[in-house]
């Protein structure tokens, strides 16, 4: 079964692959689509990307490049806006909220917002309130160590024999409240080690720390440690994917070495517009977006990025079906550890 | 040597005119955004970057960069004049800034600011070319337990920072702390003090409060006393600074240009900190402290340095190791990234063209910043003459978009107005509100690190007694504290 | 008088938080909780709280503002509240204008003539400078500006 999916994830990759070629080199036919997709009154004025996250970050890196080839084939102003505060929070429940539904509003968010609708909003909104226009890009967590030093070379396995063996000695980087630990915590109840979580405020400085010898392993995205990786002072472990990357075909994944399928952690990241978003307008929104992502270009400048792509997600006919596919994954995560009754 | 040949590369690339023309372009935006109030250099960051796409990658990070170092020099401008802070970093150039604008020395203070801006940035850079590398190895190690306890030694600095009420400096100092606590604690994702909303689940943003407790509270008290027309009912004396100025700020300014400098490559350092780290210095070390706050050119030429090195130091950690220290050389990495280029340790060997370019256009940032800052002067010192009824509202407003602009969140918006009101009514019972700031941004920083050195330390405490950089600045603080409380402790009025 | 009902409000404040922060757990199997540091910062308060409140410190004497002066500080303060508020209605373009009319108007009591030309020369300024100079999306108003 597992076989079989992975054999047809691999066949949808490259068919989409196949079409998203001909389909930018034939520029115009897009814009004659596209044409006839737009609504007569809309867009009147700029629309605003909002990015939950603060501005230079993946996210917000992922979502400028976004607009800058959605303007490319539309021809549509778009500005990005940096809606910022707790973790995405303050950001996520705007668009929920408060944000208009008249198709100016688009967020660039990622799968993160389940977690802050599920675990943290109190019930005030719901994922729900925001409906999926597109797929843009995913990121998978891995698992990096130090090159030198005491887990030189050593694999996914050893790394647990060690948690094990000698319990609360390796210096795991976490971010508190979300994927980064509950890896951790998946990897400790299965393997009966433990680590100490050393909590930081994002990826980013946990891979510093790793760097600067206060931790022992990191965790973050291809993006935020192909520096140190190309100067050799980090390696990846393990990468929580379902299968292995394209950009790192000799890192295995969690799954394959622990013999599981559940070790699978990405950020996804994707556009939604707020609930009652007309039709029409939405419906354009998601054109001009599926023909920027068909654009080589942009794909190329995702990959140098380091982000790779969903082939279930990128092919999809139904965004929101799929995505809420993962929702519920991670909603069962929630329940299953006790964080949701 | 091979510094030097790398910034001969450097300047080759970045002395062409249209590289020159964004650098100077960025200059000016960063002097005005640092002059406007509220708007710090983050959001301005942050909107301008989509204009730097369309540039080469070392055009763009050159006017990215003015503009985050002269919004450090702008930021001065109007906290001497109308007694707001620009920008964070310019909060304690209030103090003796506009008391110096008070007494009609507006024009010297200014003058100070600038050149003891380009001073320390320029020595800042000139470490920078020199060492980058060295000074990047030892600030990768420096992790939670030596942030801790350069917090300790920050907070114990803010002692020394209260003026008048100890008792009442104390209170402000634990109220900071406890206003820091609002939001999601990051160590391990609990919410504190948050009461359901998810407004103050994000934390109380300190833009609005700097805004609130200096920006409105000003406004309120001057709009009070309507007596003024025009901020300054004295007579301007003199534009320049005198040969007694200088005289007393040169050495400030070097000590403020170190103080800085390291400040900013270490993690937890940046311009905030440094800017009160040296105002407190300063005031820790004067023959007279009580000449602070009355107008002593020291504290305007030290924190004003302090703020500039600090933009020079931050740059060492990204352009050698590609490691962002602070929110500002984050989005500085992100639009590197955007460029196609990702910054790590190779950086500077296999990008020489841009990093020794960027390096050659904030020297060249910093020529042009001095050279728009010094005729500026005589502009600015004329806005003292403004009526006061025209300049407030539109103060005021500025304030607001300012504000807004940080998180684009209107609930900041009432936060702001709430210390504005809290901030006149303290003032009029005599509190001072510096080191309320000042321990709202160290106090988180202190607490996580703490709790990161106990968690990652099989040892417990004892991790602050083996790593010898922590407990050498453990003992600075020590001492520094056994020293203030040496002299008579003044509680109470004095 | 009300240096004094001050300082039971920082009694009260700070006993509060020290309370509330109690709830939040003080010791973990690592060190401190998240309870610990705003317990302290509550204590603190509380006891500088009592120690202005019965301690021998002069009491300062503020000069309150009355009369006219009271109303212009009350007229900033109610020119703010109504920014922050109706912005999100009217867009902030709508807003400010309304505000500055308001504060020109009531506290600096301004001609109408002058009032107005101020409002839009500085609403024209701030709307220029961030709206186009600097691309900022300010709140709009349900005419789209």
């Amino acid at each position: 079964m597992k076989r079989m999916s992975l054999l047809a994830a691999l066949g949808a990759s490259l068919i989409a692959g196949a079409i998203a070629l001909p389909v930018a080199a034939q520029g115009t036919d897009t814009k004659a689509v596209l044409a006839k997709l737009k609504p007569k009154d809309f867009p009147s004025q700029p629309i605003e990307f909002t990015v939950v996250y603060p501005a230079g970050g993946g996210m917000d890196v992922t979502a400028r490049l976004l607009a800058k080839y959605v303007e490319k084939v539309s021809g549509e102003r778009i500005v990005v806006n940096n809606r910022t505060g707790g973790a995405g929070m303050v950001g996520h429940a705007y668009l929920a909220t408060q944000a208009k539904p008249d198709g100016y509003t688009v967020g660039i968010i990622a799968n993160l917002v389940w977690g802050d609708a599920m675990l943290r909003a109190q019930g005030k909104w719901s994922y729900t309130d925001l409906e999926p226009v597109g797929y843009i890009n995913s990121d998978a967590l891995t698992w990096i160590g130090q090159t030198d030093g005491a887990l030189k070379g050593r694999s996914l396995k050893d790394v647990l024999q060690i948690a094990r063996d000698k319990p609360s000695t390796l210096r795991v980087a976490i971010v508190p409240g979300s994927m980064w630990e509950y890896l951790v915590e998946q990897l400790e109840t299965a393997s009966g080690g433990k680590f100490l979580r050393v909590p930081f405020q994002g990826g980013g400085p946990g891979i510093t720390a790793l760097v600067g010898g206060n931790v022992d392993i990191a965790q973050g995205f291809l993006a935020e440690y192909r520096g140190h990786l190309e100067a050799g002072k980090v390696a990846p472990i393990a990468v929580a994917a379902g299968a292995r990357l394209v950009n790192q075909k000799d890192v295995a994944t969690f799954n394959e070495v622990l013999g599981a399928s559940d070790y699978v952690w990405n950020v996804i990241r994707f556009a939604v517009t707020p609930k009652g978003t007309p039709a029409d307008r939405k419906a354009y929104l998601g054109a001009i977006m599926k023909a920027a992502m068909q654009d080589p270009e942009l794909i190329e400048e995702y990959r140098k990025a380091g982000a790779f792509f969903d082939a279930t997600l990128a092919g999809s006919a139904s965004i929101a079906t799929d995505l809420d596919k993962y929702a519920t994954r991670e909603r069962d995560f929630y329940q299953k550890s006790g964080r949701l009754k | 040597m091979d510094a030097l040949a790398g910034l001969a590369t450097g300047f080759g690339v970045i002395l062409t005119p249209g590289n020159l023309y964004y650098c100077l372009l960025g200059s000016l935006i960063g002097t005005l955004v640092g002059v406007l109030p509220g708007v710090g250099p983050l959001a301005a960051l942050a909107l301008l970057m989509p204009m730097t796409f369309v540039l080469t990658p070392v055009a763009g990070m050159a006017m990215l960069a003015s503009i985050f170092y002269g919004a450090m020099y702008g930021g001065s401008t109007t906290s001497i004049l109308v007694n707001i802070p620009g920008e964070a970093a310019s909060v304690v150039t209030c103090l003796d800034g506009h008391q110096l604008a008070r007494q009609g020395r507006a024009g010297a203070a200014l003058g100070i600011a600038a050149l003891g801006s380009f001073f320390a940035g320029t020595l800042s850079l000139i470490a920078l070319t020199l060492f980058a590398p060295a000074l990047a190895a030892v600030a990768i190690r420096f992790g939670p337990p030596e942030n801790f306890a350069l917090m300790v030694l920050g907070l114990v600095c803010t002692l020394y920072m209260i003026s008048g009420s100890t008792a009442k400096g104390v209170l402000m100092i634990a109220l900071g702390f406890l206003a820091a606590a609002v939001g999601i604690d990051v160590v391990n994702g609990k919410e504190r003090f948050t009461f359901d909303s998810i407004q103050l689940t994000a934390g109380i943003e300190l833009l609005a409060v700097v805004i609130g407790l200096f920006g409105v509270s000003e406004i309120l008290a001057n709009v009070e006393s309507q007596a003024r027309s025009t901020l300054v009912a004295n007579r301007i004396r003199g534009l320049w600074p005198t040969r007694e100025d200088w005289r007393v700020s040169w050495r400030p300014i070097l000590r403020g240009s170190g103080l800085g400098f390291l400040l900013g490559i270490v993690p937890g350092g940046g311009p905030v900190t440094a800017s009160f780290m040296s105002y407190a210095l300063e005031r820790r070390i004067a023959t007279q402290p009580e000449r602070f706050g009355h107008g002593a050119m020291e504290g305007v030429a030290g924190p004003e340095s302090a703020n500039n090195a600090a933009v020079g130091g931050s740059m060492i950690p990204l352009l050698s190791l590609g490691i962002p220290g602070n929110a500002v050389t984050a989005l500085l990495l992100g639009s590197l990234v955007i460029h196609g280029i990702q910054p790590g340790p190779l950086f500077m060997t296999q990008r020489p063209d841009l990093f020794w370019g960027v390096v050659a256009s904030m020297y060249v940032g910093n020529v042009f910043l001095l050279l728009l800052n010094l005729p500026l002067v005589g502009i600015w010192v004329q806005l003292l003459r403004v009526p006061y009824r025209i300049l407030f509202p539109l103060v005021l407003l500025l304030s607001v978009v300012g504000t807004y602009s940080a998180n684009k969140n209107l609930f900041d918006l009432w936060v702001m107005l709430g210390f504005g009101i809290a901030g006149y009514l303290l003032r009029k019972l005599e509190y001072d509100l510096a080191p309320f700031v000042i321990s709202f941004v160290l106090a988180p920083l202190l607490e996580q690190s703490l709790r990161q050195s106990l968690v990652m330390s099989p040892d417990g405490a004892l991790i602050l007694a083996q790593r010898p950089v922590t407990a050498g600045l453990l003992v600075v603080a020590l001492v520094l504290a056994a020293l203030m409380f040496r002299r008579p402790v003044r509680l109470g009025d004095n | 008088m009300a240096e004094r009902a001050l300082n039971c409000f920082w009694i009260l404040l700070g006993i509060a938080a020290a309370i509330h922060a109690h709830g939040l757990g003080m010791f973990g199997p690592s060190g401190p909780e998240s309870g610990l540091f705003p317990l302290i910062a509550g204590l603190l308060i509380a006891a500088t709280g009592i120690y202005l409140l019965v301690g021998k410190t002069a009491t300062t004497n503020p000069a309150w503002p009355r009369g006219p002066a009271l109303w212009r500080v009350l007229g900033v303060v109610a020119g703010l509240t109504l920014l922050a508020g109706a912005t999100q209605y009217v867009g902030f373009a709508v807003a400010s204008a309304i505000t500055m009319l308001v504060l020109l108007k009531s506290v600096e009591r301004a001609g109408w003539i002058e009032s107005l030309a101020i409002t839009l020369a500085a609403v024209t300024v701030v709307m220029g400078l961030f709206g186009h100079l600097l691309g900022m999306p300010l709140p709009r108003g349900p005419w789209g500006w």
